[in-house]
């Protein structure tokens, strides 16, 4: 009777422990990371993208026993692309749920946003799909995954050289950032290469007709035509260039990845070559790889090449978690800085390439060269490397 | 020499299609002294019925110019009687307002029905260009100016030689003695507006072909330029209409292959001044002496 007594006391400290326990690690040892997205509206389709992407690495990380034994979880907040929005999620992260980095936010405005605000805090921020340059300028806490405009510009002269065209003609929007960002790159690249610059032509993001300028480009006979445009305009100067008979390859930037809705010819698409941020059809193992766990994970394939690059930034603040060996989480401050130190030393095998950051916090990475079949399909071509 | 050529060919061939636009300004403006300001809205229903008619029904593309001028021919008979015929004793600023209303109805209602997001345009022709010599010119091109010369020729034709010509020429000189002399105002001011659209639909459709992207706000940048057109070659005066196009397209064709692109519609514009403070009517325009 008494034996079995204590046997029962004993048991039931047992088992209330043992209740107890895990859940009190969970509670202490979960490392948290700030997600900023458009999760609802009209931009739904990018922040879910990166936020798809960003799950199926921590998830996989989790998987093999988080870091050190710790779990790691990404927060997510719907702010639907609102500035406000993004800020109040921003603070509610830092102040409240203690974040050891943020990762995002997606939009280029909102970026801007919180990037100020991280860079005040001196919370570590990683955005997966911010392209425009100034977004990091003088924020040394704030990194991206995804490369800026003007690189893609270096890519494809470098492409070009690759290719052997020797003589290029430029067709630019004089009235965007985004035209005239890739235009200098390109050109500034191409006289390193020595390829000669024939022709260099202006239009306007409004305008429709481009038959004077292509009349002129295809007078100076070149190669290839470097087209910095978005779908829209590619469609129209691809289709009145082929009116006029000037059969040559394009080439252009991110912006042209979305010309398959645009045009009715979908043969005049396989002359076209341009950057991407990533490649579905690459055969790199690692893309395959991560193709098939990302459709395992969320029931679809990723159709956005901001999933890979959202992949890649929670790769990039885990990994530097790791380097840092962080035994003390309590002091946010010294994890923040700890992980801002050593991002900028890191040199990850992400999906997108192995990632390195410049000293202007930009990763250093290849490119992906697409192309498109007559069915408007868009198909890899060649991973192009900045240097 | 090659060049030169080529760029006149460019410039002839958005020339013609401003022509064609323009037409329908001089002809409303020359009856009803109305600068019809929906006439580039025209452009794009016929733009959105064509495209339609071809990727909605698979319907063939000679089917889709004649729905187009159908459809277009509804619209614009159909605005001249809402909005413009009760206002045509009102002073001409009213009627000149309502244009400019009925211009932003349309496309507002159209980036309602069919959202702004532009839409590609079938391809009609093959794309391959013909080879004369050093010459290379496409298709779409010889069809563009072929089609808009002979139509500028019929329309000629149609108001120098028959009874409902004679009657548009009647009712522009005076609609109040023309009406005396028993000529309906109002079914010749229809016939007017639905010529002018017939001829708006098939300009839409061979720039839908030339220019493949059908949007809620294309019709305004041409339909402005065709306005133009019409001004610098004198408004109310047929053959002006043509000659002002052509000399449009060319001068903005000439200038961004010799000079820069972002100057075309400066010195375009740059020119309209200079004949305009020459010769005030226009190009063809006659000299009036106001009585005082």
């Amino acid at each position: 009777m008494k034996a079995q007594k204590w046997f029962s006391v004993i048991l039931s400290i047992v088992v209330v422990f043992s209740l107890l326990l895990p859940m009190a690690v969970a509670e202490e040892e979960t490392i948290k990371i700030g997600g900023l997205a458009p999760l609802t509206g009209p931009y739904a389709v990018y922040g879910e993208a990166v936020k798809k992407g960003a799950d199926l690495y921590v998830s996989q990380l989790n998987q093999n026993g988080g870091i050190d034994g710790k779990m790691v979880e990404i927060l997510w907040e719907d702010h639907a692309a609102n500035d406000a929005q993004a800020q109040n999620i921003y603070y509610q992260y830092v102040d409240e749920e203690e974040v050891v980095a943020i990762l995002g936010d997606v939009l280029t405005g909102q970026c801007r946003i919180i990037a100020g605000c991280a860079f005040e805090d001196g919370v570590p921020m990683v955005t997966a799909s911010g392209t425009a340059l100034d977004i990091n300028v003088g924020k040394p806490n704030v990194f991206r995954t995804c490369f800026i405009d003007e690189f893609q510009g270096v890519v494809m002269a470098n492409f070009a050289q690759q290719q052997g065209y020797e003589n290029v003609a430029i067709l630019y929007g004089a009235d965007s950032a985004y035209s005239m960002g890739l235009y200098n790159a390109f050109k500034a690249q191409a006289a390193i290469n020595e390829i000669n610059i024939v022709a260099e032509e202006a239009a306007a993001f409004t305008d429709i007709d481009f038959k004077a300028q292509l009349t002129n480009i295809k007078n100076a006979d070149p190669d290839a035509v470097f087209l910095p445009w978005y779908g829209a305009e590619a469609a129209l100067i691809l289709t009145q260039a082929a009116e006029l008979g000037l059969d040559v390859v394009y080439m252009g930037a991110d912006g042209i990845a979305d010309i398959v809705d645009k045009i009715a010819n979908k043969e005049l698409l396989t002359k076209m070559t341009y950057a991407d941020h990533f490649a579905f059809d690459s055969d790199d193992e690692a893309v395959q790889n991560f193709i098939a766990d990302f459709t395992a994970m969320h029931g679809e394939g990723p159709t956005v090449s901001f999933s890979a690059t959202g992949y890649d930034a929670a790769l990039v603040i885990c990994q530097a978690l790791i380097n840092a060996e962080v035994e003390d989480y309590s002091d946010t401050e010294a994890v923040h800085e700890a992980i801002v130190a050593q991002i900028k030393g890191i040199s990850a095998e992400g999906v997108s390439g192995v990632i390195s950051f410049d000293e202007n916090n930009n990763p250093i990475k290849s490119a992906f060269v697409m192309t498109f079949d007559a069915e408007g399909t868009k198909h890899f071509v060649a991973k192009v490397d900045p240097q | 020499m090659t060049l030169l050529l080529n760029q006149l060919i460019n410039g002839l061939q958005i020339g013609s299609i401003y022509a064609l636009i323009a037409l329908g300004y001089t002809m409303v403006y020359g009856i009803v002294k109305l600068i019809n300001f929906a006439h580039g809205d025209i452009i794009m229903v016929g733009a959105y019925t064509a495209l339609l008619v071809m990727t909605g029904l698979g319907l063939p593309f000679y089917v889709a110019i004649v729905l187009a001028m159908a459809v277009c021919i509804v619209f614009g008979v159909l605005i001249e009687r809402v909005a413009y015929r009760p206002l045509r004793s009102s002073p001409r600023i009213s009627s000149l307002i309502t244009a400019i209303g009925v211009s932003y109805l349309l496309q507002n209602v159209a980036q309602l029905i069919f959202t702004p997001t532009p839409r590609p345009f079938p391809a009609v022709f093959s794309v391959k260009p013909l080879v004369i010599g050093e010459l290379s010119i496409s298709f779409i091109t010889i069809l563009t100016i072929a089609v808009s010369v002979a139509l500028m020729i019929l329309l000629q034709f149609v108001v120098r030689r028959t009874k409902v010509g004679k009657a548009m020429r009647a009712v522009s000189e005076d609609m109040g003695a023309s009406q005396l002399m028993g000529i309906s105002v109002d079914k010749t001011v229809s016939v007017t507006f639905a010529i002018g659209c017939a001829l708006a639909a098939i300009g839409a459709v061979l720039y839908c072909v030339a220019y493949p992207r059908v949007q809620p706000t294309m019709g305004s940048l041409p339909g402005l330029k065709a306005f133009i057109a019409a001004v610098l070659g004198g408004i109310g005066i047929l053959p002006g209409a043509m000659l002002g196009g052509f000399i449009m397209g060319i001068a903005e064709s000439l200038t961004k292959g010799y000079i820069s692109s972002q100057l075309a519609d400066a010195v375009v514009y740059g020119i309209l001044i200079v004949v305009l403070i020459f010769k005030p009517a226009g190009m063809l325009g006659k000299k009036t002496r106001e009585k005082v």
